[in-house]
C-alpha cells in the first residue's frame, strides 16, 4: 500500500466527518426545540473529534485510534425510518436521523472493507467502520431510551 | 400510569426484580405487597434480611411486610400527595437531594421546591397523621442513601388524586437521582400478570399497539394497512365511561373478556343496572362469574394452563406461557374465539397459532420488534427490544428519559371525594389478602382457600369496643351506596377511624359500598377511600 492511496483514503473520510460536521451544525441552526438543537451540537462536536483522530491517523497511519472493539450492532438504525428533516422536528426524530446517518456510514466502510484487497487497506477501513459504528451505537442507546414512550 | 408517563414519558415499572438486590433502600407505599405480589414480596424480605438493605414502609395499615421495616409509618388513607411533599421537603432543606441530576436530568425543580416549601412535618402530621420526627426520620434514611427504590401499587393509583400521587413517587426519585440506575426506580406493581401486556397490545381506548396513538393519521394508516379495515379516528371509552355510557343508553353492547365487574368495579348496584340496560352482553372467561350471569351469551376460555402464549409481567418481561393440559369441554384459547366470532362476522383472519400472532405483534410493535417466539425463552426479554440483535431492557431512563428531561412538578395535596362526615364517620378502605386473587374467579373455586381466608372487615380495637363487637362477630359496614356484613377481624394493624374490607367476596362485596368518583386523568376510581358507618349486625 503506498501512501498516496493512504492519503487518499483518509482524506475521503475526513472530507465525510466535515460534511458531516456541517450537516449537524445547519440543522442545529434551523432547528426550534431547545433540546434538539443540543443534540445536533453534540453531534456535530463528535463528528469535529472524529476528524481530529482522522487527520491524526492520516499523519501515522500506525498510531492506536484507541477504538471500542467489543461493539454489538443491534441494527436498531436499519429497523427505523428516516425521518424528514424540519425546523420543528422532536428529539427523537433528531437521534433517528443521525443515527440513519451513521448507519450509511457504517454501510460505506464496510463497502470498501469488501471490496478492498490489500490487507492493509482492509485493515484501515474496518477501524474507519468500527469508528462509526461506536457512534452508531452510542445513538441506537439513546433512541432506545427516548423512542418508545409509553403514554397513553 | 399517567403521572409516571407524564413525568417521565413511560409508565411502566422502571426497573427490574432482580434489580431488587442493588437497593441501599426500599420504600414502600400503597402496597400491601406481600399479599398482592408475594414474590416480590419474597425478594424484598430476603435482601432486608441477609443484605442489610433498609425498608421503609408507609401504609394505612400495618402490612405483614411492615414487620421487616426499619420504619413503618401509618398514613390517613388518602393522604400521599401531602406524605411525599413532606418527605421532598425535608430532603431539600438538608441538602439531601442530587443537585447534579437535578440540574442535568430533570426540569420544573423550582416549581417542585416552591410547593413542598409549604409543607412542613407539623403541617404534614396535620395532614396525614405521620408525627413530624418519624417523617424526618423516613426523609434523612430515604434522601442519604445511596440508591433508593420506591414500590407501589393500587393504593397510590387508586384514589381520586392517583395520578397525582403517581408524579409525586416520580418527583421524589428525581429529586433524589434514583432513577435510570440498578437498584433504583419508580416501581408500580401491577395488579394482574399481563396488564402491563394488555396495555402494551393496545387494550386501552386510545393507543393502538406499541402506544401507538389512534388521533395519529400515520399510525392509523399503518394499522388500517396491516389488518385490511378502515379504523376509528376517534377515541374510545374507558371501562368506567363505558358503564356509565350504558346507564345513559348510549353503549348498546358490551364484550368482557376475563373481566368481572360486578364484583370489581366501585358501586357495584349502579354496575348491575348498567348491565341490565345492555341490549347484548356477551361475557368470555374461564368460569361463570357474577357478571356472566348477566351475559346474554358466555364463551368458555381455556385457563392459563391450556393453552400456549406470551405474556408481559410487571417490570415489561414478555414470558412464554407453555400448554400443559387440554381446555375441558368446548372451551377454546382466548384468541381462537375471538377469530371463529370475526371470521363469522365477515372476516377472514387466518391465524393458525398463538406464534402467528406474536409475528404480527413483531412487525407492527416497535418496542417489541425483536420480540420473536423463540427468543422468549426460559428468561423472557424485556422491552424495549426493537431487533433481533438487541438483548432487551431491564432498566430504563439510564441515559434520558423518554420524553427528554425528566418533569417536576409542585403538587398540591387535595382530600379524598369522599371524606368521613357525622352521619359516616369511618373511613373504608379496600384490597387484597393473600390467599384469594381479584375477584375470586378462580382462587374462591377452591375449598381450600375459602377455608384460609373467607370475608371479613378488619376494624381497630378501639373501634370494635365502640360498636361492641369481638373478634369473629359480624359487623354490618354501610356507605352511601350500600351496605354489607361479615365478621369483624379485631386488630391493632389498622388505626382507629378506618375500616379494610377485601374486595373478593361476592357474599360481602366491598365495591357495593365503594365510590365511584374517578381520577379525571386516569379515569381510575377511588377504590382505596370512602367514608361509611358500621355496627353490630
Amino acid at each position: 500500500m503506498d501512501k498516496l492511496e493512504l492519503d487518499q483514503i483518509f482524506s475521503l473520510a475526513i472530507s465525510r466527518e466535515i460534511e458531516a460536521y456541517e450537516f449537524y451544525g445547519k440543522v442545529s441552526a434551523s432547528v426550534d426545540n431547545i433540546e434538539v438543537k443540543k443534540v445536533f451540537d453534540q453531534l456535530a462536536k463528535e463528528e469535529m473529534e472524529h476528524q481530529t483522530i482522522l487527520e491524526k491517523l492520516k499523519a501515522d497511519p500506525q498510531s492506536s485510534m484507541n477504538l471500542n472493539t467489543h461493539l454489538q450492532d443491534y441494527k436498531v438504525a436499519e429497523a427505523t425510518e428516516l425521518p424528514r428533516l424540519s425546523t420543528d422536528m422532536k428529539p427523537v426524530e433528531a437521534i433517528k436521523l443521525a443515527m440513519k446517518k451513521e448507519q450509511i456510514s457504517v454501510e460505506f466502510y464496510l463497502s470498501l472493507w469488501e471490496k478492498a484487497t490489500d490487507p492493509e487497506i482492509k485493515k484501515i477501513f474496518s477501524r474507519l467502520r468500527d469508528m462509526e459504528m461506536a457512534h452508531k451505537q452510542q445513538l441506537e442507546n439513546i433512541f432506545v431510551e427516548i423512542g418508545y414512550p409509553e403514554v397513553f | 400510569m399517567a403521572g409516571l408517563a407524564a413525568s417521565l414519558g413511560s409508565g411502566a415499572m422502571t426497573n427490574d426484580i432482580p434489580g431488587i438486590k442493588s437497593s441501599d433502600v426500599i420504600l414502600i407505599i400503597g402496597s400491601d405487597t406481600t399479599s398482592a405480589h408475594p414474590v416480590i414480596g419474597s425478594r424484598i424480605k430476603y435482601v432486608v434480611r441477609h443484605q442489610n438493605v433498609k425498608l421503609i414502609v408507609i401504609d394505612p395499615k400495618k402490612i405483614d411486610i411492615a414487620d421487616y421495616a426499619t420504619i413503618y409509618a401509618r398514613q390517613r388513607c388518602g393522604s400521599d400527595v401531602a406524605v411525599l411533599n413532606g418527605i421532598m421537603h425535608l430532603i431539600i432543606k438538608n441538602n439531601w437531594y442530587d443537585k447534579e441530576y437535578v440540574e442535568e436530568r430533570c426540569e420544573g425543580f423550582e416549581d417542585l421546591k416552591k410547593v413542598v416549601s409549604e409543607y412542613t412535618p407539623q403541617k404534614v402530621e396535620k395532614l396525614s397523621g405521620i408525627p413530624e420526627k418519624q417523617l424526618q426520620e423516613i426523609a434523612q434514611l430515604f434522601g442519604t442513601a445511596p440508591t433508593a427504590s420506591l414500590y407501589y401499587a393500587m393504593g397510590i393509583t387508586q384514589h381520586t388524586t392517583g395520578t397525582d400521587n403517581v408524579w409525586s413517587t416520580a418527583n421524589l426519585q428525581m429529586l433524589c437521582g434514583n432513577l435510570g440506575k440498578e437498584g433504583g426506580g419508580v416501581n408500580p406493581l401491577r395488579g394482574q400478570c399481563n396488564v402491563q401486556g394488555a396495555c402494551d397490545m393496545g387494550a386501552l381506548p386510545n393507543v393502538y399497539p406499541g402506544y401507538q396513538k389512534v388521533i395519529d393519521e400515520t399510525a392509523r394508516q399503518k394499522f388500517e394497512k396491516a389488518w385490511g379495515k378502515k379504523l376509528p379516528e376517534k377515541v374510545g371509552l374507558t371501562v368506567t365511561e363505558m358503564l356509565k355510557a350504558a346507564d345513559e343508553g348510549k353503549v348498546k353492547a358490551l364484550y368482557i373478556m376475563g373481566e368481572n365487574p360486578v364484583l370489581s368495579d366501585p358501586d357495584i348496584n349502579h354496575v348491575r343496572k348498567s348491565l341490565e340496560k345492555l341490549d347484548l352482553l356477551v361475557v368470555q372467561d374461564i368460569f361463570m362469574t357474577e357478571t356472566a350471569e348477566f351475559a346474554d351469551v358466555v364463551f368458555p376460555a381455556s385457563s392459563f394452563a391450556e393453552k400456549d402464549g406470551l405474556y408481559t409481567n410487571t417490570e415489561r418481561r414478555v414470558q412464554r406461557l407453555r400448554k400443559a393440559v387440554k381446555s375441558p369441554g368446548k372451551s377454546k384459547e382466548d384468541w381462537v374465539i375471538l377469530q371463529k366470532l370475526a371470521n363469522a362476522m365477515g372476516s377472514d383472519w387466518n391465524y393458525k397459532t398463538a406464534c402467528d400472532i406474536q409475528d404480527e405483534i413483531c412487525s407492527l410493535t416497535p418496542q417489541y420488534g425483536g420480540i420473536t417466539w423463540d427468543r422468549v425463552d426460559e428468561e423472557g426479554l424485556q422491552w424495549p427490544c426493537p431487533t433481533k440483535e438487541h438483548p432487551g431492557t431491564p432498566f430504563l431512563h439510564k441515559g434520558k428519559f423518554a420524553r427528554g428531561k425528566g418533569l417536576m412538578k409542585g403538587i398540591e395535596f387535595k382530600e379524598p371525594n369522599e371524606l368521613p362526615c357525622k352521619e359516616y364517620p369511618i373511613t373504608l378502605t379496600t384490597g387484597r389478602v393473600l390467599q384469594q386473587f381479584h375477584t375470586g374467579t378462580m382462587s374462591r373455586k377452591s375449598q381450600g382457600l375459602n377455608n384460609l381466608a373467607g370475608p371479613m372487615v378488619m376494624i381497630s380495637v378501639q373501634d370494635a369496643e365502640t360498636i361492641g363487637v369481638s373478634n369473629g362477630e359480624k359487623v354490618k359496614v354501610i356507605s352511601r351506596r350500600g351496605e354489607i356484613e361479615a365478621p369483624a377481624f379485631v386488630t391493632k394493624r389498622i388505626g382507629k377511624g378506618t375500616v379494610f374490607v377485601p374486595f373478593h367476596y361476592r357474599e360481602a362485596a366491598a365495591n357495593l359500598l365503594t365510590n365511584p368518583a374517578v381520577d379525571p386523568v386516569s379515569k381510575i376510581p377511588e377504590y382505596k377511600v370512602c367514608a361509611v358507618k358500621i355496627a353490630k349486625a
